[in-house]
């Protein structure tokens, strides 16, 4: 059993939600919110704060009361991700336009379409581990988490193989200007623009002979009778790099932390039988999960806790803390991949499930539920099993981490560690 | 036209009541409940195609 949180008490600062320290380590934060202030309307930040699991699962589900985006007067909506990006899906809050471009790609990362795709990630996989297999040590995060996803995204579009490296290496720039700003901003700014010209041909070409591949899907796929933009598809590659390549590469780079940090009497565990990558995932979901927060606008007046939120309020649910809640996990505070009381298996929108466990919130719940969600989870259990074949003795390189340092948890970053050297026998 | 759930066979997964409010609605314990009990509508019935296309537990039917 991990160490019991301390009791900060009601006293709660909101300029705690700036400090490096909440960035570092949230949960003993979450706690004092959960157990005093499960409504908090942090005035200094102009905003309300829910953090217990009933509640955060009911805002999610709850289209109502709560929208994603907010509407400005004279038209579109406003989203913070327009400047790296261009325009995308995540800018159309619960809009039938959102449900439209949503369904375009959404079946195409669960089903038979997925299944279809393993082999490829099995060998992309095996491809990436093979860069470093004879070196006795690589790094997690630049070596093995971050290269996976982006190269399994890119044939997926279905972008020549030969290109992959380039690519990797736009999205590290793309992603690093989107966490840290300043000169990272310029450079992924840079990086965008070289992948738009990038892929310019081959949306041209795509759109005049459509393959079979996810870029084809997305040139020609007709909303309201007509396609969309060329500006729009490059948005939709932008936000798939971001959105299924930078959540899947900290995930991995997550459940390693964990287990390496964590729980290294675990790891063992899953050396013995690899069908555990998947709770490793599932409990990695629940007890630290890459995204913690996530964005809403009231859309009318929600009396909650004896509070009333009031109407076009911004509101953060905390999944990160509603994902520690002792009110639906027992010991949250523990990792721990045998966990009786999550439902283990594979997630889904509505977070009712046939065992009777509370799920984790880790994807989000309702409308915009991550659609990614099968395919984060096969392919990081297909990356890891495939590491420890090759791999003997993985162990930490060093006895002392810094921990998860990543961006903020209220700029909308990803939470994960910004490196995890290991060394392993062969 | 009736659309049909077979409980039994329902994962709770939500894909129909997130993609066709129009038609289910999220019940108790995650179950969908059918919110157009009789239709004719070509439209609706669309829908309802749609549903039985994306649900992964293939619980839907029309009968």
């Amino acid at each position: 059993m991990a160490d019991p949180l301390p009791d900060l008490g009601p006293e709660l600062d909101p300029r705690v939600f700036d400090s490096v320290e909440f960035q570092r380590d949230p949960f003993p934060i979450y706690k004092q919110l959960r157990d005093h202030h499960p409504v908090y309307h942090d005035r200094f930040h102009n905003r309300w704060i829910i953090s217990r699991y009933r509640d955060v699962d009911g805002a999610f589900q709850d289209n109502e009361s709560y929208d994603r985006a907010i509407y400005k007067p004279d038209g579109p909506y406003e989203f913070g991700s327009r400047h790296v990006f261009g325009p995308n899906i995540l800018e159309y809050g619960n809009s039938s336009e959102h449900r439209r471009l949503r369904n375009i790609v959404a079946g195409q990362f669960v089903g038979q379409k997925l299944t279809d795709f393993l082999p490829m990630i099995d060998q992309i996989s095996s491809e990436v581990i093979e860069r470093f297999v004879d070196d006795g040590e690589f790094e997690v995060v630049t070596q093995f988490s971050s290269q996976v996803p982006i190269r399994v995204i890119s044939n997926m579009l279905g972008l020549p193989r030969e290109d992959e490296d380039t690519f990797v290496e736009w999205y590290h720039l793309l992603i690093a200007g989107l966490g840290f700003g300043g000169d990272h901003m310029a450079r992924g700014i840079q990086a965008r623009n070289e992948m738009w010209d990038y892929i310019d041909p081959f949306i041209k070409q795509r759109t005049k002979n459509p393959g079979e591949d996810l870029l084809s899907r997305i040139c020609v796929a007709e909303i309201d009778g007509s396609r969309m933009s060329v500006e729009e598809i490059k948005g939709f590659v932008a936000l798939l790099l971001a959105a299924g390549g930078d959540t899947t590469d900290k995930a991995i780079a997550n459940m390693w932390y964990h287990l390496l940090y964590t729980r290294p009497d675990q790891l063992q565990d899953v050396l013995d039988d690899p069908s555990l990558w998947e709770n490793v995932f599932t409990e990695m979901m629940r007890y630290d999960p890459v995204v913690h927060a996530q964005f809403r606008h009231t859309t009318r007046e929600i009396p909650m806790h004896g509070h009333v939120i009031h109407e076009r309020a911004a509101v953060i649910l905390y999944l990160g803390a509603g994902n520690r809640d002792e009110r639906a996990f027992k010991d949250p505070d523990t990792f721990n991949i045998h966990r009786d009381d999550l439902h283990m298996g594979r997630e889904n929108r509505s977070g009712r499930y046939k065992d009777g466990k509370n799920g984790h919130l880790g994807f989000g719940i309702g409308q915009h539920f991550c659609m990614g969600y099968a395919m984060a989870r096969q392919e990081s259990a297909i990356a890891c099993t495939r590491l420890l074949q090759a791999v003997k003795h993985i162990r930490p390189k060093f006895t002392e981490h810094p921990g998860i340092t990543a961006p903020s948890i209220d700029s909308g970053g990803f939470r994960a560690p910004e490196q995890l050297s290991v060394v392993f026998d062969r | 036209m009736k659309v049909k759930v077979d409980i039994e066979k329902c994962h709770k997964s939500g894909e129909c009541y997130y993609n066709h409010p129009e038609l289910f609605k999220m019940g108790e314990q995650g179950y969908p409940i059918v919110v157009i009990e009789d239709f004719d509508d070509p439209k609706i019935r669309k829908h309802a195609e749609q549903a039985i296309e994306v649900c992964p537990a293939l619980a839907i039917s029309l009968e």
